[in-house]
């Protein structure tokens, strides 16, 4: 992004000031400004007749090339109206069966042409020791998989497991909270998805996730964030991370669908947690097997 | 007219042209779909839903690729996408043909590539999840030379398809 450097001195210049503006003038302007401002305010806008295009679409289902033949993943949802008031999805990371091959930040990349330095999702290494020292590494997000082990750290590990991360689609987003724009919103059906073409790159969003699930696009200077690949899921597919996903380790479903496997876990008595719970997020995306240490 | 009449026609005229400036300036800025949903604009749903499908899944591969499906699908490799290994459909298939070949990994690549999951010198990965050997240590245990790639023993798609064979064979062990 280019910061512009303003001239020198401008309006900034000791001898305007005080700028030559007499009382009345000023009194003038401002009331001028206050009522022009209310009038703008005191006329409601009719959301009745805007947004038709928008409910049209929603209703339609999509339309997928006829020549791919591809399976129903999440039942439900292809060739029937999809009702996005009604959805409920979750989604499972299990970070015992993780085996850190990085496939999933491959997927991703691949699917979103996610520009180099930048992640949608990636795979954490965590190394315990008997002094209970955590040590954290990330080469390249994961996408190279994880070829080697660390020779950097003392040798007396006792617990070394592998965290994918994402977005975890908080209820009560941080992100959503502070965009200026309205940029960036949970939508009815409960993702947290991005509008490129209202984002100024303001980077507020990138600042407010506590997750770092956010980055500015260095091509288009939007942020860009993961979206639970949601055009797949409308489509009935797998996020592309599910999809190629080797061990099984992330699970996705409808929590409307009760064969699901995201539901039988959330209605199991098996351990879930979220990340950075105090912080009132109210993540949509639990770990099983999560260790303390992982913020 | 009196002076104060004509103040108060200017005044009333003042606040129903700026009231139709506004009006229309409002129009202007703010986006069709915006609050239909809420404080956003709910046609980027819809965007967001048209986006390019890049990866498909396994059975759109093997909806042409039938001889390897029948590999595939009966060896310990069976929930690996092939995309990962091969790249994505989308620059393989477009509108039903054909646009590019894939590339096949060949040599070093093929080893570099299944290390990536069954490195055991990575601690992290569990025995319950996947088998892990270590390199050279499991080439000096099978008698076979340092340089050999993995898959000059194990078919990449059906890892144990040519091993379990072998055994069949020379009837080593009984094949499961």
């Amino acid at each position: 992004m280019i910061i512009k450097d303003f001239p020198p001195n401008q309006d900034c210049s000791h001898e305007n000031f005080p700028p030559s503006i007499d009382k009345r003038d000023f009194i003038k302007k401002v009331l001028k400004g206050t009522i022009a401002g209310s009038l703008f305010l005191v006329f409601p806008m009719d959301i009745s007749s805007v947004g038709s295009t928008a409910v049209k679409n929603s209703e339609t289902t999509n339309n997928i090339d006829p020549t791919i033949k591809l399976p129903e993943e999440i039942p439900e949802i292809r060739d029937r109206q999809y009702d996005i008031h009604k959805q409920n999805f979750a989604f499972i990371v299990d970070i015992t069966r993780c085996i850190g091959c990085g496939s999933c930040c491959v997927a991703d990349k691949r699917e979103y042409n996610v520009p180099d330095g930048n992640y949608r999702t990636w795979v954490e290494r965590y190394i315990k020791d008997f002094d209970d020292q955590v040590y954290v590494d990330c080469p390249n997000g994961g996408l190279d998989g994880y070829q080697k082990p660390r020779t950097d750290i003392p040798l007396n590990a006792r617990d070394t497991f592998f965290v994918p991360k994402l977005c975890n689609m908080c209820r009560e987003a941080p992100c959503v909270q502070v965009c200026p724009v309205g940029a960036t919103f949970t939508s009815p059906d409960g993702f947290i998805l991005m509008d490129s073409d209202r984002c100024v790159g303001c980077a507020y969003c990138i600042q407010a996730c506590p997750y770092s699930a956010r980055f500015l696009n260095p091509i288009t200077k939007t942020a860009e964030k993961c979206t639970w690949c949601y055009h797949r899921v409308r489509k009935g597919l797998l996020p592309a991370c599910v999809e190629v996903c080797p061990t099984g380790a992330r699970k996705f479903g409808s929590l409307n669908d009760e064969n699901s496997e995201v539901y039988k876990i959330l209605k199991g008595p098996g351990v879930l947690t979220v990340l950075k719970q105090s912080m009132g997020t109210l993540p949509a995306l639990y770990y099983m097997g999560q260790r303390l240490e992982v913020v | 007219m009196s002076k104060h009449a004509l103040r108060i026609i200017m005044v009333v005229a003042s606040v129903v042209l700026m009231a139709g400036v506004g009006f229309v300036v409002k129009e202007l800025l703010i986006p069709k779909s915006f609050g239909l949903y809420g404080p956003y604009r709910a046609d980027a749903i819809d965007e967001e839903t048209q986006r390019v499908l890049r990866h498909g899944t396994n059975a759109s591969c093997f909806g042409c690729h039938q001889y390897e499906a029948t590999i595939h699908l009966t060896g310990n490799h069976k929930t690996i996408s092939c995309e990962f290994c091969h790249g994505t459909y989308s620059d393989h298939v477009s509108n039903g043909r054909k646009i590019a070949t894939l590339p096949v990994k060949k040599g070093d690549e093929i080893t570099t590539l299944c290390l990536r999951c069954h490195n055991t010198e990575i601690k992290a990965r569990s025995t319950m999840v996947i088998k892990t050997v270590g390199v050279p240590d499991h080439l000096k245990k099978q008698n076979v030379k340092l340089t050999h790639t993995c898959n000059q023993c194990h078919h990449v798609h059906a890892p144990l398809k040519y091993i379990n064979e072998a055994k069949k064979i020379t009837g080593l062990m009984e094949v499961k």
